[in-house]
């Protein structure tokens, strides 16, 4: 209902993950959005974006969640690492909130609920490994809103700076991180938020 | 320094001490299973319906006329209320039982927890990551909740290493926690002991138990 006041036309409806699969073989939709918890258990919605994302790169997926983990957040990002989105169910209550994650994921960009990546980010006692903990506070800040997957325009706006600015923090994170200069920009994005996730954890 | 279960010997020989520790162990099982439920129900009925409402007031909130700007931030407050009020429901949950224990077990759960730990402490699992480890998990998680909150205001680095192991009695779960004071140790036997576990502190807090 909010995905139709908000304009969004709603193609398919299903239960779970093998009948969403089975609807969206004939019928194209442009995203997917899913339930990790959907049937089949216990994270129907996981393997059921998968399948989707092999038989068709291009459409964007949305989970919706009630808890925001990082556990799940790092298989997200195994599935893919452009179009994809994880949120909390109750933050997309808006036609606003809904429409602007929409747009971000249809525009190719990865979608991680704030309170995620700032959790991730924002670790305070916690030691910043390797290449991380050489960035300066004003990097960091950077890269936590590019853990949000926000555009260089939307963080110089949260961060009431240029874009040259955050253009500039981009490059040094880059360099600082030791990121390949041949790989795609948004490649790189992505590569220096997973490194800085991963950085946070210990998947040792 | 091997730590002992405080009153009576429950790891005595006698066939009436064996007993007694099997009623206790199914206690304890039946307090995970039904706190298990219990972190079910609230998800399935409560946070459903409230994450459900934050959806139908923003679908209301299309349809408030131009100009009542009264009405859209009286709606605004009551989806902030409600935002609010999840996030309680899922702090309650998680302490009943958090549902990634249940979803992916101990090692993710760990994870999890020692994110939201204003400490560095760090889950070592090498290849078990993965790893389950049956009935030990929920007394593992908790133990280590109750005994690291303690801690973490210590601001030390703490290291927690999971490992099983094959013992005669069948598969154990080993645990060594570095950078902790005997509290840790503490809180971990009051989690392990129902299960016949063993927990010994030193330097390293060391605890063993068995799972299935």
């Amino acid at each position: 209902m909010l995905l139709q006041a908000a304009g969004h036309e709603v193609v398919a409806v299903a239960a779970g993950g093998d009948e969403l699969r089975e609807l969206l073989a004939t019928t194209p939709a442009d995203v997917a959005v899913l339930d990790i918890r959907m049937p089949p258990e216990p994270d129907g919605g996981l393997t059921t974006a998968e399948r989707l994302r092999e038989v068709n790169p291009e459409m964007g997926l949305l989970f919706l969640s009630h808890y925001a983990e990082s556990h799940y957040l790092m298989r997200i990002l195994r599935i893919g690492t452009e179009s994809i989105g994880y949120r909390l169910k109750e933050k997309i209550g808006s036609v606003e909130a809904l429409s602007d994650t929409l747009a971000r994921i249809e525009a190719g960009e990865i979608v991680i609920e704030p309170v995620l990546a700032k959790r991730l980010v924002d670790r305070p006692g916690a030691q910043r490994k390797d290449a991380v903990a050489t960035l300066s506070e004003r990097e960091l800040d950077v890269l936590r809103l590019m853990a949000e997957g926000r555009s260089n325009g939307g963080i110089a706006a949260q961060l009431f700076v240029s874009a040259k600015a955050v253009e500039k923090h981009i490059a040094s994170i880059f360099t600082k991180l030791d990121l390949h200069p041949d790989a795609s920009v948004n490649h790189r994005r992505v590569l220096a938020v997973l490194r800085y996730l991963r950085s946070q954890r210990d998947e040792d | 320094m091997r730590l002992e279960p405080a009153g009576a010997s429950l790891t005595s020989e006698s066939a009436n001490g064996a007993v007694n520790a099997e009623a206790w162990r199914r206690g304890e099982l039946a307090e995970w299973h039904r706190r298990r439920l219990l972190e079910r129900k609230l998800h399935d009925g409560a946070a459903m319906r409230a994450s459900a409402l934050v959806l139908r007031l923003g679908v209301l909130r299309e349809l408030v006329p131009d100009g009542n700007a009264p009405l859209l931030e009286g709606i605004d407050d009551v989806q902030d209320e409600l935002h609010l009020m999840l996030d309680e429901l899922r702090e309650v949950a998680a302490q009943i039982y958090p549902p990634l224990l249940e979803e992916a077990g101990l090692v993710p759960a760990l994870r999890e927890l020692v994110t939201q730990l204003d400490a560095p402490v760090r889950v070592i699992a090498g290849p078990h990551a993965q790893t389950r480890f049956g009935d030990a998990e929920p007394a593992i998680y908790f133990g280590l909740a109750d005994g690291l909150a303690a801690a973490a205001r210590s601001g030390r680095p703490v290291e927690i290493v999971l490992r099983p192991a094959v013992s005669a009695g069948g598969r154990e779960l080993l645990v060594s926690v570095t950078g902790v004071g005997p509290e840790v140790g503490e809180a971990l036997l009051d989690r392990v002991q129902a299960l016949g576990g063993t927990v010994e502190s030193g330097e390293t807090t060391e605890v063993r138990v068995p799972c299935e």
